[in-house]
C-alpha cells in the first residue's frame, strides 16, 4: 500500500484533472474505512464521491443523495446544486474534511440524513431535526397547502390547533404563512414540546404559538380547558398499523420515536382520540385535517357514523404518489341536536 | 436544472418503479389566474411581471420520485425531485433546487411556464424578448468601458508626451 505522503502528492498532481477514478484504480481498491482518511487532501467532488460509493457498499439507502446533502450542507448550503462550482472543485480544509468524516460515519450508521445534519426544510421553513423527534414527511407539505386555503379565507385572527406537533413543522409553517393566525400546538413527547419551541424561536414565531405538553388519549380533559373556538384542527397522528412497524428501514426504526409513528392494531388510536374530541373545541364552522394511512379513510367514516355523531367525513384527498392520504371532516349540526360540552 | 425532451426516452431512462399520476386534486394549483385573463407571473430577478401562457393543470402529469415504499410516515427518503411533463407539447421539466418537495412543484411549474411560452410564441416571448434586451444592454455597457479606458489611456499617453524632457512644458 501507498505510503499516506505519497498518495497526498499523487492525488495534488492528478486529482483535479484525472479525478478519483485513476488512483482508485491503481490502488486495487478494496472496500474497508482505512481507503482515505480525513487526512488527506481531496476536493468536494471527490469527496461526494468517496461517500457515496462507501454508503453503496455498506447498503445505506439513497447513497448519492445521502453524500451530496451532508456535504453541501458542510459547505454551507442547502443542496449540492447550490455549492459554487469554484467551491466543488477547491481542496476542502482539514476542518471541512474531519467534519464530513464525522457527519457520514452517523449515516454510515443509518442515521437519516435529516438528524445527521440536525436540520431539514419544510415548505418555506428550516426546521432543526433532533432524534427521536420525528421527520416531517413530504406529503405533509400537501396537508398544509389544504389547510392553508381554509385559513386563509377566514376573517379575523382565527385558532388552529395541531395534535401532535413534533417538530413544529405544520403550525410554524401555517405561522410563517398567514399573520392572522394564532396556533396552540400539543405532543405528548418533552423532546417534541422542547423542539417545536426551539423552532418557533428561531423562526421568531414564539408569540402566536402556544405549545403543551399533553397526552390526548390520557389528558382529553386538559385539551378542552386549553382549547375552544378552534378554527382548524390539524394532525398527522401517529397512524402506521402496529403490524406495520417491524418492516420499517433502520432509518425509521432505530432513530425515530415509535410512539410518533404506531397508531395501534388498525392504526386509529390517536385519530379515535382526536375525532372525538373535535366536536367539543370546534367552531361551528371548523374543520379537522387529518393525515392517514391509504386504508383509512373507509374506516373513519364507518366509525364515526357509529361512535361521533357531530362530525362527518367531509373529503378524502390523495397525496402526489396518488394514495388516498388527508381526510377533511367538518362539524355536522343536522337534525336540531345541540352540543353538551362536559 | 435538467430540460428533458422527448418524452419517451425520459420513459426508458426510468429506474425506479414510480407513479405517473395526473395531478393530485387534493392541492390547489399555484397557478391559477381569473378565467380569460393571460397568467402573469413574477419571474424571479426582474421588476414587472411577465405575461406568461396558461398553465392547464389538467395538460400536466406530475411524477415525484420517491421508489416503491409506501410512502407517508412508513417512509424516510430524502429525494425530492418532482418530474413535470405537459402532455400537448412533450416538453419536460425536472426540478430539485429546494430539499422541499412543495417548492420544487412550485418552482417546476413556473420553469414549465416559461419554457411553454419560449415553446409557443417563439421570439415573441416575453422571455426572449427580456433575454435579448438584457444581452443588448449588456454589450452597450461592455462598449462604454471600452471607450472610457480608450479615452483615459489617450488622456495618459497625451501626459507623459508632455513631461518628457527635450519637450517645451506649457
Amino acid at each position: 500500500m501507498w505510503r499516506k505522503s505519497m498518495i497526498r502528492g499523487y492525488i495534488c498532481l492528478v486529482g483535479r484533472s484525472a479525478g478519483l477514478k485513476e488512483y482508485l484504480a491503481t490502488c486495487a481498491v478494496r472496500p474497508c474505512s482505512s481507503q482515505t482518511s480525513p487526512s488527506d487532501i481531496i476536493n468536494a467532488r471527490q469527496a461526494v464521491d468517496i461517500w457515496r460509493k462507501r454508503f453503496e457498499l455498506n447498503g445505506v439507502t439513497e447513497p448519492d443523495l445521502s453524500s451530496q446533502y451532508i456535504i453541501a450542507h458542510v459547505l454551507g448550503a442547502k443542496t449540492i446544486e447550490g455549492v459554487e462550482q469554484v467551491k466543488l472543485s477547491a481542496f476542502l480544509t482539514q476542518e471541512e474534511t474531519q467534519r464530513i468524516w464525522k457527519l457520514c460515519k452517523k449515516r454510515l450508521a443509518r442515521m437519516p440524513v435529516q438528524y445527521v445534519i440536525e436540520e431539514w426544510d419544510f415548505r418555506d421553513v428550516t426546521l432543526k431535526m433532533k432524534p427521536p423527534v420525528f421527520i416531517p414527511r413530504p406529503e405533509t407539505e400537501e396537508l398544509v397547502e389544504l389547510v392553508l386555503t381554509d385559513l386563509q379565507r377566514k376573517t379575523g385572527s382565527p385558532l388552529c390547533l395541531e395534535v401532535g406537533c413534533g417538530s413544529g413543522a405544520i403550525s410554524l409553517s401555517l405561522l410563517k404563512h398567514l399573520p392572522q393566525v394564532r396556533a396552540i400546538a400539543l405532543d405528548q413527547s418533552v423532546e417534541a414540546v422542547e423542539l417545536t419551541r426551539e423552532n418557533a424561536l428561531r423562526l421568531g414565531l414564539q408569540d402566536r404559538l402556544k405549545v403543551y405538553h399533553v397526552d390526548v388519549i390520557k389528558d382529553a380533559e386538559t385539551v378542552l380547558k386549553l382549547c375552544s373556538n378552534v378554527a382548524v384542527l390539524v394532525s398527522n397522528p401517529p397512524y402506521l398499523f402496529s403490524e406495520d412497524m417491524p418492516s420499517l428501514e433502520p432509518e425509521i426504526l432505530r432513530f425515530e420515536d415509535h410512539a410518533a409513528l404506531d397508531g395501534g392494531k388498525d392504526g386509529l388510536k390517536v385519530i379515535r382520540a382526536i375525532l372525538t374530541l373535535a366536536p367539543q373545541i370546534l367552531s361551528d364552522d371548523g374543520c379537522v385535517y387529518l393525515e392517514v394511512d391509504p386504508r383509512h379513510p373507509q374506516l373513519i367514516r364507518d366509525w364515526l357514523e357509529v361512535n361521533v355523531e357531530w362530525l362527518r367525513l367531509a373529503e378524502t384527498r390523495h397525496d402526489i404518489t396518488s394514495r388516498p392520504r388527508f381526510c377533511i371532516l367538518r362539524k355536522d349540526k343536522a337534525n336540531d341536536r345541540t352540543l353538551h360540552l362536559g | 436544472l435538467e430540460y428533458i425532451c422527448p418524452v419517451s426516452r425520459f420513459r426508458n431512462s426510468l429506474e425506479m418503479p414510480t407513479l405517473w399520476g395526473g395531478f393530485s386534486p387534493g392541492v390547489s394549483s399555484v397557478v391559477k389566474p381569473p378565467p380569460g385573463a393571460p397568467t402573469r407571473v413574477a419571474v424571479a430577478g426582474k421588476k414587472d411581471l411577465v405575461d406568461l401562457v396558461h398553465l392547464e393543470e389538467d395538460e400536466l402529469e406530475e411524477q415525484f420520485v420517491r421508489g416503491s415504499g409506501p410512502g407517508g410516515q412508513a417512509t424516510n427518503k430524502t429525494s425530492n425531485c418532482v418530474v413535470l411533463k405537459h402532455i400537448p407539447s412533450g416538453i419536460v421539466v425536472k426540478c430539485h433546487q429546494t430539499r422541499s418537495v412543495d417548492i420544487n412543484r412550485k418552482r417546476a411549474r413556473e420553469i414549465m411556464q416559461q419554457k411553454l411560452d419560449v415553446f409557443y410564441k417563439g421570439e415573441h416571448s416575453d422571455i426572449l424578448v427580456r433575454k435579448k434586451e438584457a444581452e443588448v444592454k449588456k454589450q452597450d455597457k461592455r462598449r462604454r468601458v471600452k471607450e472610457n479606458l480608450e479615452r483615459k489611456r489617450l488622456f495618459k499617453e497625451g501626459l507623459q508626451a508632455q513631461n518628457t524632457p527635450g519637450k517645451e512644458t506649457v
